[in-house]
């Protein structure tokens, strides 16, 4: 798939940009604070409604907007898939201050020119994005790899991306009422409702990561065989808050086996189970105030030659295996739409040595559409640049376009 | 606000300034348009305003508002008393009385059961309706709580604390937009539900 076209109003550092975007390699090359990683964020943006850049939605509207009685953004593309001919995607982001108490945010979404709900956009653009953040995910926090997991499956996947959004919806209630229940201002029966809905969500979750991480685990192999010529094995670990088992005999996962990804086991397996340990840890969470077990608990360990890279890994052997991770994520997607997904590389390119930067920009010949940002330009061989299109970009303008 | 401002624009502003979607400046609009607007405008505003408290009730029966009680509704003869629909609002018996596809009576909650908002069932007209049901010669209660959680959760303990009373017990969600609140369900997807509602 590919844009093929790309409108931008108030958004971020652009007043206004209308881009014609090339197939193939496009370099967006140009000093700090321009503007390159803005145009790769309004295209995730327009993919999955959310930036990986920001939690504050209305910080994309530009500054200059604030003024206006109502701040507004504006981003639209022409997205041509395998597919569709043609989809237009169009997002206004509004920040309405008329109404008091503190400006509201909203979000609008149009797909060819009728309003739509946000969850309708899944899958219509897919992008797989490539940030420096993400070479810390080996070590980096727990959450950090949820995310990764969450990210890449709720942009083809809508059943999980519903179950994501109630799990997400449910467990700040359930907290709420634990609390609640804590303080002898609710009864424990008042907890069925939301159990049952957090475990019928949760279960869909645990069930779509355990299928997603066997679907990548091969392929994160293969690309690691070939960064580490053979002398590697990388293995992905899932660890459930709790290990639900075929016989239904769940218990915590004290040890680092995790949950073995070859015994695949459905949403309808897992969801008493989950709801056994819910009944089981309930007076505890009620002491504590929080929800003990679920997916918000999960945790994802890569493994190399059996030992936990995070833990016990070189800086570089943890960036190696985020690299495989990454160019697994694509070839995972890349099967699952059946189609190159859009790739936005954003500064990452010079951050890897010399041999990575060469397996990984091998590995994304022949994609549809690339978009790489980066602040200088020999980290490059000629012969690359001679076959991608350059643009400079300064002060939210695009300042020159070679070739 | 500055001592050049008399004190009773002061505090009208800040009244209308702490009612749900008017802001400061919104509420400053609105003080100058008064001040300077016919006497007959502030006066009739002063005059609905005093007699919105003094002159409307809640219904002792249902719980919705009005000037006599019981309200208009529970005082029908002609209608069904034996079927009830619940609702969160006063707004949403409007909004199935517009669409003329009803003739029980109603129970009105206000508002659903959302522990991060903390309110619990003991917060709202549920232990009123539970003996309502149990008083009075009910067949049918039609839950019509909002589509989406804090409306089905509501929905759920409604049908836990009826279901021992041997009522018949339907809710009222199909087919509406979830996350809708009902008031602004058009009438005619409204009928629909009402006719396509199902035990659960
Ligand atoms: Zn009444």
């Amino acid at each position: 798939m590919h844009i093929e076209h790309l409108s931008l109003t108030n958004f971020r550092n652009y007043a206004r940009l209308e881009w014609t975007l090339p197939k193939g390699t496009t370099v967006i090359h140009g000093a700090n604070a321009q503007g390159k990683t803005s145009l790769l964020e309004a295209i995730y943006y327009l993919a999955t409604s959310r930036s990986p850049y920001t939690t504050s939605d209305r910080q994309l509207i530009h500054w200059r907007a604030e003024t206006d009685p109502i701040p507004y953004a504006r981003l639209a593309a022409e997205v041509c898939t395998r597919h569709r001919p043609l989809d237009r995607i169009d997002m206004t982001l509004m920040l309405d201050t008329t109404n008091g108490d503190g400006a509201r945010f909203k979000k609008v979404v149009k797909i060819n020119g009728a309003e739509k709900r946000v969850m309708d956009l899944v899958g219509l653009v897919n992008v797989v994005l490539f940030l420096p953040r993400d070479l810390t995910l080996v070590e980096g926090s727990p959450s950090d790899r949820r995310g990764f997991m969450n990210d890449t499956l709720a942009q083809v996947d809508q059943d999980y991306l519903d179950a994501l959004s109630t799990y997400d919806k449910i467990l700040p209630q359930r907290n709420a009422l634990l609390r609640r229940i804590s303080d002898n201002l609710a009864a424990p029966h008042e907890l069925d409702y939301w159990d049952s809905q957090l475990v019928k969500a949760g279960a869909v979750l645990i069930a779509g990561r355990q299928r997603f991480l066997r679907e990548l685990e091969a392929d994160a192999q293969k690309a690691h065989h070939d960064l580490t010529g053979k002398r590697e094995t990388l293995t992905l670990d899932y660890q459930p808050s709790f290990t639900p088992t075929a016989g239904g005999d769940g218990q915590l996962s004290f040890n680092t086996t995790g949950l073995d990804l070859h015994r695949e086991l459905s949403a309808e397996q897992i969801a008493p189970q989950f709801a056994e340990q819910l009944e089981a840890e309930k007076g505890e969470a009620i002491k504590r105030g929080v929800t003990l077990s679920g997916p918000h608990r999960d945790e994802l360990r890569l493994h190399i030659n059996g030992r936990d890279a995070g833990l016990y890994g070189s800086r570089g052997q943890a960036r190696t295996a985020v690299m495989a991770l990454k160019l697994a994520e694509l070839s995972w997607m890349k099967q699952r739409i059946g189609e190159w997904p859009l790739l936005l590389l954003d500064e990452v390119i010079a951050e890897l040595d010399a041999s990575r930067r060469a397996y990984l920009l091998d590995r994304l010949d022949g994609a549809t559409q690339t978009l790489m940002t980066t602040t200088e330009l020999d980290i490059f061989t000629t012969s690359f640049l001679e076959r991608a299109a350059v643009l400079r970009i300064v002060d939210g303008q695009i300042a020159a376009e070679t070739p | 606000m500055s001592k050049a401002i008399p004190e009773p624009v002061i505090r009208l502003t800040e009244a209308f300034a702490r009612l749900p979607g008017i802001g400061p400046k919104t509420a400053a609009r609105l003080t100058y348009f008064l001040l300077r607007a016919p006497d007959e405008i502030s006066q009739s505003l002063a005059d609905a305003l005093h007699d919105l408290k003094t002159e409307t009730k809640f219904c002792s029966v249902c719980f919705n508002i009005t000037v006599s009680d019981p309200c208009e509704i529970c005082a029908d003869a002609k209608r069904d008393g034996r079927v009830i629909a619940v609702v969160e609002e006063p707004l949403d018996v409007l909004a199935i009385e517009r669409t003329g596809a009803y003739s029980g009576k109603y129970h009105v909650l206000h508002g659903a059961i959302s522990p991060v908002n903390n309110i619990g069932p003991d917060d709202l007209r549920i232990r009123e309706l539970v003996e309502r049901v149990g008083q009075q010669d009910v067949l049918e209660v039609i839950i019509a709580t909002n589509p989406g959680m804090e409306g089905d959760a509501t929905a759920m303990y409604i049908k836990r604390e009826l279901e021992p009373k041997g009522v018949k017990i339907q809710r009222l969600a199909r087919g509406l937009p979830v996350g809708g609140d009902l008031e602004y369900v058009d009438s005619v997807t409204l009928t629909r539900a009402l006719q396509g509602r199902s035990e659960f």
